[in-house]
């Protein structure tokens, strides 16, 4: 995680816009994927600029090209994101209402891993189509048999999307007299759409596989070609082939393009090579950051079929009516206090979702907040609060309410974030006599300051329960209410104060022994 | 009653797609025949370790939030499609609804009427609340019986039998199938040993003792330290007609092992495999930690027994094409997805058919059917993960909305 100091502001001076466009819409592309979404997209009215691609055949309507543009820098919000590309001709300064990332995968062949290297008769999985449009092997060797071996996952893992390339161009060779295939494999993937049933028929019509546990299979290269050496793993006798091609399989890696969005979302993980979170709540091809959204290999999907889905998901996303996120959570965008705000930035850094700008104050953007409120509990003056809540009371923020609410004096405070915790306490059965509840939004909202009110009040001890570590819908909000507590704990002792009467416990929505044990953990730590 | 979109199923991918569509601005009914929303996915445990382990489970309690506090969607639990015609502006149906036979307000979960109910599985606790909900599709007197058990044994007055279900009628412009799957039934392949070897147990079975905090591994002799996972139980299987992959087994199995001995630190998986999918993003860098983490044995056992020490024995063919006789303390069968038992039902009803592999509607990722305005979303179509059926939920949804605002605009001219 990165903490806010290690953090580059990341909208650059950004406020939110005051007049949004949702019709002009940065598709980064590069192969068919993205024309067909510029093309829907244009299709349905809006305005689209494609990157990486020329313009093909008629041209449609409706769409940009700019075929050697590459994104350079992303500022801004939902509807207004100012962004700057690099093209051909200079620099193209845009004003766009939404981006989406759907660039090709990067291939890159697994020559390396098998100690290969590319030669006539060694060719990678992508050049397989073009090889076969243009030779015959069934004919050019009169009536010799033509052996085609392909690796799959043979060395560094596979993937179905990859494994059905192989079928394909192993079927495309079944066509063909006196053609024998081979696949070489530890492996297979076939957790995809029909895979199975194509792999059995492949083999029932003479494709032979050998499956590797331990041991490999030995290559020697020569300017002839390559013989493989190994021992069937079946039989276990020594075999060896010269196959006439050799078929090398790819990894498939998200594209290169994606630096400068994962530098506007905030909450991309570091080192990730992926635009989402890897929190399983990221399951669509939204990203944490409202406007920015992730196709296919962007966010780790590969398969052709898949990539469709993702395309036809975009599009349903661009076309729903703007409308605030969150809106069960009862809580309207944080209202920042012109008084207190000295303009420190913390909760521009801070925001998981990309969601604070700031003008002569910090200022939430309403359409990408999701009212976590971890910018309140991190703002060092205090300058932030989440207006509403439950019962609508309009002028103090939710949690300040309900902790000044619950009776503390020899109670445990239970700080419970409400996308797990709560949903834990319904189904757990804690006797409610145990425990003062407040419910949070996310654990990340329960400041240091809220852990310290409880203890004065009297409470006997304070949990604070929210997602497991890699789950949390804010990204970060659990590290930071863990290492909130930690800082607590260091506090209390170095004070005198029991500081295992602070605690900080990963809890399931769905599995509600998950709370009761961290409340039995708690209170047999108090007596 | 009028519904822009009749969703069948609330399993995670009916809720998902009900959801989607209400934040296009459309309306959403659902129709559930059991008594609890959730479908499979309400029974399944949290996998973490500590650190999350992307099972998606707990996508299901996100949803019903989100569902919970929409306006625009009607649950109705309890409920089943009687009957189906395609108008001009969309379908004409009948449903059939029950009526709860528990009132939620009045129960606290006691389990007083379980102890006196004769069927199994007719009262059970709802995975959200611990109140008790009454499956009529069980329950006798829902079958022509006359039984009253959990009415007289209840001191609350929280059960009432009583109450007649109703047909309601109600148009809607499109239909969403989401009915779901049905885990492959271990009796098909009696040489697995379930139900007649002790400590034989589907995935299924143990996932839900975990969430209900039911499972432990016991305490001394008896100690439950060596767990064997099956793979591909009803999976990958041409000769009982399972010509596919389920996709999620090994990504569960792998998660369930590693949830066990994160807890229980002296457990020792065992992986009976044929090849190992799989299931994260990051997997194959990490493959080599799989087999850190449970001995994997690339075999599929010729047959479980029970060993001379009672304890389930595990027989498979080894290196060199030798039996092996291995003595387990549980043996976990990771069985896979089946199509759902009232797929029969719904291609009559909606005049549609079934795909290659026996599941509902076309081949491939597709949502959409032969048959304009009903689409399929989810583990109906074919075997999915959570986070697949809810991608594809939000294809069927979108593709809903595209045909419901193509009818919103023919109307209008
Ligand atoms: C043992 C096991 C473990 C698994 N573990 C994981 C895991 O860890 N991670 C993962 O991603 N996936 C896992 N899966 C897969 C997961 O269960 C599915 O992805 C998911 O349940 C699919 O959701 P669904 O909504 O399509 O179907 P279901 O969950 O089956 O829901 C369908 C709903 O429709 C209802 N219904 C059916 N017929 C009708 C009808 N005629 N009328 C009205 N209602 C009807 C049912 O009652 C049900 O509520 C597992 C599967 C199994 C078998
Ligand atoms: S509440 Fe959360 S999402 Fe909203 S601005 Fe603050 S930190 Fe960002
Ligand atoms: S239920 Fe699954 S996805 Fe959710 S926190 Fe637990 S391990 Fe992670």
């Amino acid at each position: 995680m990165k903490t806010p100091v290690e953090q580059p502001i990341p909208l650059g001076g950004a406020a939110p816009p005051e007049e949004r466009n949702l019709r002009k819409v940065l598709v980064l592309g590069g192969d068919r994927v993205g024309l067909e979404l510029a093309e829907r997209l244009a299709a349905e009215g809006f305005e689209v600029v494609l990157l990486g691609q020329a313009q093909n055949g008629s041209g449609t309507g409706g769409v940009t090209f700019v075929p050697h543009g590459r994104l350079s820098e992303v500022r801004g919000f939902l509807g207004g994101f100012d962004v700057t590309l690099s093209a051909q001709n200079g620099r193209i300064r845009e004003r766009i209402g939404h981006i989406i990332a759907a660039a090709p995968a990067e291939v890159a062949p697994k020559f390396s891993a098998y100690g290969l290297s590319r030669t006539d008769g060694a060719l990678a999985l992508s050049e397989f189509p073009e090889w076969i449009a243009r030779s015959d092997p069934s004919t050019s060797r009169d009536g010799k048999w033509f052996h085609a071996a392909f690796l799959c996952g043979l060395e560094a893992g596979s993937h179905p999307a990859v494994f059905s390339r192989v079928l394909d161009a192993v079927e495309q060779l079944g066509q063909l007299q006196n053609v024998q295939t081979y696949v070489f494999t530890r492996h297979l993937k076939v957790a995809g759409a029909d895979l199975e049933r194509r792999y059995r028929e492949s083999r029932e019509r003479g494709t032979l596989y050998f499956k590797f546990d331990e041991q490999g299979c030995a290559f020697e290269q020569t300017p002839e070609g390559v013989k493989m050496v190994f021992s069937d793993p079946l039989l276990g006798r020594e075999m060896e082939l010269s196959p006439n091609l050799l078929v090398v399989d790819e990894d498939l890696l998200p594209p290169a393009s994606l630096e400068p969005l994962l530098r506007a979302i905030p909450a991309s993980p570091a080192g990730s090579p992926f635009l989402q979170p890897e929190s399983t709540r990221f399951c669509g091809v939204e990203t944490a950051k409202a406007g920015i959204y992730a196709v296919g290999p962007s966010r780790g999907v590969f398969a052709p079929d898949l990539i469709v889905g993702d395309v036809e998901a975009v599009v349903a996303a661009l076309r729903k009516p703007l409308s605030e996120p969150a809106p069960w959570t009862g809580l309207s965008a944080p209202e920042v206090d012109p008084e207190k705000c000295t303009m420190c930035l913390t909760c521009v850094r801070i925001c998981p979702h990309g969601a604070m700008g700031f003008r002569d104050r910090a200022l939430a953007d309403p359409f990408s907040c999701v009212r976590c409120g971890i910018c309140a509990a991190e703002c060092p003056m205090k300058a932030i609060v989440l207006l509403g809540g439950v019962e609508g009371n309009e002028t103090k923020a939710q949690v300040d309410r309900d902790l000044a609410r619950v009776s503390a004096p020899g109670k445990i405070v239970a700080f419970l974030c409400s996308r797990s915790a709560t949903d834990a306490l319904e189904s757990a059965g804690i006797a409610s006599d145990h425990l003062s509840v407040v419910k949070v939004p996310c654990a990340g909202t329960v400041s240091t300051s809220h852990i310290l009110t409880a203890l004065r009040e009297g409470a006997r001890g304070v949990l604070v329960a929210g997602c497991f570590k890699g789950n949390c819908a804010s990204v970060y909000g659990t590290a930071l209410a863990s290492e909130r507590v930690a800082e607590i704990t260091r506090v209390l002792g170095s004070a005198g104060i029991d500081p295992a009467r602070v605690q900080y416990a990963p809890v399931a929505s769905n599995t509600p022994g998950t709370l009761a044990r961290a409340v039995r953990e708690l209170e047999e730590s108090l007596v | 009653m009028e519904t822009d979109a009749l969703i069948v199923g609330a399993g995670v991918a009916g809720l998902w797609s009900a959801w989607e569509l209400a934040l296009h601005g459309a309306t959403a009914t659902i129709v559930e025949a059991a008594p609890y929303p959730g479908g499979h996915v309400a029974r399944f445990c949290c996998k973490a370790t500590g650190r999350c382990q992307k099972c998606g489970a707990c996508l299901l309690e996100d949803v019903l939030r989100k569902v919970r506090g929409s306006d625009r969607i009607t649950t109705l639990l309890g409920s089943t499609v009687l009957e189906a015609s395609d108008t001009d502006r969309g379908f004409d149906l009948t449903l059939l609804c029950r009526p709860p036979r528990i009132f939620p307000d009045r129960c606290d979960g006691c389990g007083a009427c379980t102890d006196v109910c004769p069927v199994p599985g007719a009262l059970v606790q709802s995975p959200f609340d611990r109140r008790m909900v009454l499956d009529q599709q069980r329950c006798l007197r829902f079958q022509g019986g006359e039984c009253r058990a959990c009415e007289e044994a209840c001191t609350r007055g929280a059960v009432n039998l009583d109450m007649p279900a109703q047909k309601i009628p109600v148009s809607a412009s499109a239909v969403v199938l989401a009915a779901g799957f049905r885990p492959f039934d271990p009796l098909e392949k009696p040489r697995l040993g379930y139900g007649r070897v002790p400590g034989v147990v589907t995935a299924a079975e143990l996932d839900e003792l975990i969430r209900t905090d039911k499972w432990f591994p016991g305490a001394g002799a008896s100690r439950t330290r060596s767990v064997a996972f099956i793979q591909c139980v009803g999976s990958r299987d041409a000769k009982i007609g399972r010509n596919y992959c389920s996709r999620v087994c090994c990504g569960y199995a792998l998660r369930l092992a590693r949830l066990l001995r994160s807890r229980y630190p002296d457990i020792e998986p065992t992986m009976f495999y044929m090849d190992i999918q799989s299931f994260e993003r990051d997997f194959e860098a990490r493959l080599g930690e799989a087999a850190r983490e449970a001995r994997l044995i690339r075999s599929m056992p010729a047959e479980i027994r029970t060993g001379s020490d009672g304890r389930p024995e595990v027989v498979y063919e080894g290196m060199d094409e030798k039996r092996v006789a291995e003595p387990y303390d549980m043996v976990v069968l990771s069985v896979g997805i089946s199509p759902g038992q009232s797929l029969g039902n719904l291609c009559s009803t909606f005049g549609i058919d079934l795909n290659s592999d026996g599941f509902l509607g076309p081949d491939g990722e597709a949502v959409t059917t032969s048959q304009d305005g009903l689409f399929v979303a989810g583990a109906v179509q074919a075997p999915r993960s959570i986070e697949d059926s809810v991608s594809h939920a939000i294809k069927a949804a979108a593709a809903a909305d595209r045909y419901l605002r193509r009818m919103a605009n023919r109307e209008k001219q």
